[in-house]
């Protein structure tokens, strides 16, 4: 649902906002736009927390738009959550704590109660602050494409429009694999493959659990994850470790038919029927290439399984995230009955929430 | 304020006590030479250390002057004892007075306040049977015990050693300044005066120093606030009462923070917990342990009534690598994650990413939601989880019921430690010590060092075991 500027917004308080032609054109259109430029020259976006901090603000002007901020909070109370199990005001609260925390160099001067003249060091413009929170809570822009990073295990991955923002969800794949090269020296030297890696983070935690030998594959068919990988790799110093190649699922792995150690993906599942019922922040800003699974969001999930037995060398694993219960056991009954001996050992694995969410096994 | 307790804990390991134990059959000569060089010591006084010639055996001279302390008690040439000094009932004159007896007698009061706090004869004996302990041929077999005893007497013999060493000081500059007299000395005697009066101001730290003595004060910690019955007005005193210690924690120089926050429904918070890094946090924080009342005009009342408001404060200690903490089986754990219900993993963005984790044996649960990924809010948890079942484990242990380890909810609302009024009239007293301000205002901006320090003296000075 769309709310009116008016009924949220205290119109007095954002004098300096971007007329609202202007504004429009600044949420969506990112990710065709991104999509559209050259494979060669996408430049990724530097996220928010490590910009430099040359813009400076008084104390009292940011207070004065966190008042505001924290009112428009507020002001939505349950509305996002009965429309699309969106955010609540709690939620916008703490989001705008971590975007003060990611904007303001020094952020034990915010504790400060009084309204003075002192001056704040600032990695954003104080207008871009009212600006980049219009967004996120009339836009329903996500959090994390605002700030441009998510916090993801114990990392900190870039992400930016046209590429998904990596599920707490998620995280738990590469605990899987953590325990499976644990107890198994051949599995930790070997390749690995990150299909669909998006902004990186698979393959990122895989690389970190890995023994010096070991190495990661990370494919993906679009250029502006592989750009944003690209980036969080080298953030975090693994060049030599994790190798992107940007391509459809296994056509850049042609070289490492038999020869893979372990394979995941988290690849698109969402039924494509289910699509419009997104919620906002996903439905309308996340890339639905990452999202759309087909009919009954399998196509990538059954593509992946069938490559799995050709790629994977002997007792090679793998673990695929999907979307829920019924999907799981559609893969594990797919795994059984149609490529009857190619793997062994299939579980479903639950989420937190106890849904079940991940199908892994090994390779005969 | 660590020199004193902080480097003995930190230079005693298990290698130390490995030497120790290779040569222990040679102590009784060290016990032989300890004493010669306090004897000899007299006629010496600087440079006393000049006489041991190597840093192994210096270290050995401590180990042995621990029984050498128990037996003999220090004096100087003449005779003079802390004790006797303590008895002369010389007058305490003002610093800037030159008197070396008010010096002196000042001197001794500390030291005497010092041992009483640190428990002096229960340390004594404890000390000698760690010492027994650790004499034994088997000690190794169990390196975890073995560890755990070695670091106990290293961190007690320090505090001994710290003692005796200016117990001893104090006797040698007794003994110049006389020396000075009979030979007519000016200089020396000033001199010595001069370094009498350092340890008279040194001495008031110390005695500080020595009310953080317990076994997890130097400890960080977690702090607690429950908001008490009544609605918004008690969540917004629990809200003040976490602002005071996150206040307190900051002007003492600590790391704030916030593990998890359960936020109140118009104002104030549910409940809160956040986390104190920095040396001695739970040693002060301990005292804080309570129901804190809060009198006043509640602004939530649109009728004005007067309201009367609690809070109850809990405080952990989180152990040290070096302490041995209670295993926890991944197996007894339930890991729950508070999220509104749907199909989640790709169809849901949510910053939301809060852990609860439940260990199924005990009952115990931990939450974390203020960190930015599930992963670090299970990391959080898990050391929250991990620092309540080792203070459950701990008072287990202990079987009497010191108030260190209450947990929150053992906290009966009854415990009341102090009360702050800030209608009728304006008092912050506490009623452990009866220790009162009038500025309400400072306090819950943070000012709260005297009454946790009048807490502390008053409750280590008066057991009556010195």
């Amino acid at each position: 649902m769309r709310l009116t500027l008016s009924s949220v917004y205290r119109p007095y308080s954002f004098p300096t906002l971007l007329k609202s032609s202007s504004f429009s054109t600044l949420c969506r259109p990112f990710c065709s736009s991104a999509l559209s430029s050259s494979p060669t020259c996408v430049k990724p976006q530097v996220p928010l927390f490590l910009r430099q901090p040359i813009y400076s603000t008084k104390l009292c002007e940011l207070k004065k738009w966190h008042d505001w901020a924290k009112g428009v909070a507020f002001s939505i109370g349950s509305t996002f959550v009965d429309s699309d199990n969106g955010p609540d005001s709690s939620l916008l609260c703490r989001e705008l704590k971590w975007l003060m925390e990611d904007a303001v160099e020094d952020h034990s001067m915010i504790v400060k109660d009084d309204d003075s003249d002192e001056r704040v060091k600032m990695r954003v413009g104080i207008e871009e602050l009212y600006c980049l929170w219009k967004q996120r809570v009339q836009e329903r822009r996500p959090f994390q494409y605002v700030v441009g990073c998510e916090h993801w295990r114990d990392l900190v991955l870039s992400v930016q429009e046209g590429v998904l923002i990596p599920r707490p969800e998620t995280e738990l794949l590469v605990d899987f694999v953590d325990d499976v090269v644990s107890e198994n020296e051949d599995l930790k030297r070997g390749v690995w493959a990150d299909l669909g890696t998006g902004s990186g983070a698979l393959a990122i935690g895989i690389g970190g659990v890995l023994g010096s030998e070991g190495r990661v594959i990370a494919t993906d068919l679009s250029p502006v994850a592989v750009a944003v990988a690209a980036y969080n790799v080298q953030r975090y110093c693994f060049q030599d470790k994790i190798e992107l190649r940007e391509g459809s699922w296994f056509e850049p792995l042609k070289d490492m038919e038999g020869k893979l150690a372990g394979l995941v993906s988290n690849p698109p599942y969402i039924p494509s029927k289910d699509i419009s019922g997104l919620q906002a922040e996903v439905g309308r800003h996340e890339p639905r290439v990452a999202l759309d699974g087909g009919t009954d969001g399998m196509d990538a999930l059954l593509h992946l399984c069938d490559g799995a037995a050709l790629m994977l060398k002997p007792a090679g694993f793998f673990a695929f995230e999907t979307n829920g219960e019924q999907q799981c056991r559609a893969l594990v009954d797919y795994m059984e009955n149609y490529r009857n001996g190619s793997f062994c050992n299939l579980e479903i694995r639950s989420d937190f929430a106890g849904i079940q969410r991940f199908v892994i096994g090994f390779h005969q | 304020m660590s020199r004193f307790l902080g480097k003995s804990l930190r230079t005693k390991g298990p290698l130390f006590l490995h030497k120790i134990l290779g040569i222990s059959s040679e102590s009784h000569n060290i016990l032989v030479l300890s004493r010669y060089r306090r004897h000899f010591s007299h006629s010496l006084p600087h440079n006393t250390s000049n006489l041991v010639p190597s840093t192994g055996s210096l270290q050995i001279r401590f180990f042995a002057s621990e029984a050498a302390a128990a037996t003999t008690e220090p004096s100087t040439s003449d005779g003079l004892t802390v004790q006797g000094i303590l008895a002369n009932n010389w007058n305490i004159l003002d610093e800037n007075d030159g008197d070396w007896k008010s010096h002196a007698t000042a001197i001794a009061q500390s030291i005497h306040l010092i041992k009483r706090r640190l428990h002096w004869e229960k340390l004594k004996v404890r000390l000698d049977m760690l010492s027994f302990q650790l004499s034994k041929e088997d000690l190794w077999d169990d390196p975890v015990r073995a560890g755990k005893i070695s670091r106990e007497h290293g961190s007690l013999l320090g505090k001994m050693k710290e003692v005796n060493a200016f117990e001893q000081e104090l006797l040698e500059h007794i003994d110049m300044i006389k020396l000075a007299r009979e030979e007519n000395d000016a200089d020396l005697e000033s001199e010595s005066l001069k370094a009498l009066l350092n340890m008279r101001r040194n001495a008031k730290e110390k005695e500080l120093e020595a009310l953080l003595s317990g076994e997890q004060d130097s400890c960080s910690c977690y702090i607690e606030v429950q908001a008490g019955a009544g609605g918004t007005e008690s969540m917004d005193w629990a809200a003040m009462v976490m602002q005071m210690y996150k206040s307190w924690a900051q002007r003492r120089g600590y790391k704030v923070t916030v593990v998890d926050e359960m936020p109140g429904e118009i104002a104030g918070i549910k409940r809160a917990t956040i986390k104190v890094d920095g040396e001695f946090a739970f040693g002060y924080a301990k005292a804080e342990i309570g129901v804190h009342r809060l009198v006043r005009i509640s602004p939530f009342d649109s009728n004005k009534r007067r309201h009367t408001s609690f809070a109850a404060v809990a405080v952990i200690p989180i152990l040290g690598d070096g302490s041995t903490h209670v295993q926890i089986n991944e197996s007894d754990l339930r890991i729950e994650r508070f999220r509104a219900g749907g199909a989640g993993g790709q169809h849901v963005n949510t910053t939301e990413s809060a852990v609860r984790i439940v260990h199924i044996p005990t009952g115990v649960t931990a939450t974390c939601q203020n960190e930015r990924s599930q992963h670090q809010n299970k990391a959080s948890a898990m050391a929250v989880l991990q620092s309540r079942l080792d203070q459950l484990e701990m008072a287990r242990q202990a079987q009497f019921n010191a108030q260190h380890t209450q947990s929150l909810t053992d906290i009966t609302w009854g415990s009341q430690i102090r009360s702050y009024v800030l209608h009728p009239y304006r008092m912050v007293k506490d009623l452990r010590t009866n220790y009162e301000v009038s500025d309400p205002d400072s306090v819950l901006e943070g000012d709260l060092d005297s009454f946790i320090l009048s807490y502390l003296s008053a409750s280590l000075d008066k057991d009556d075991d010195a």
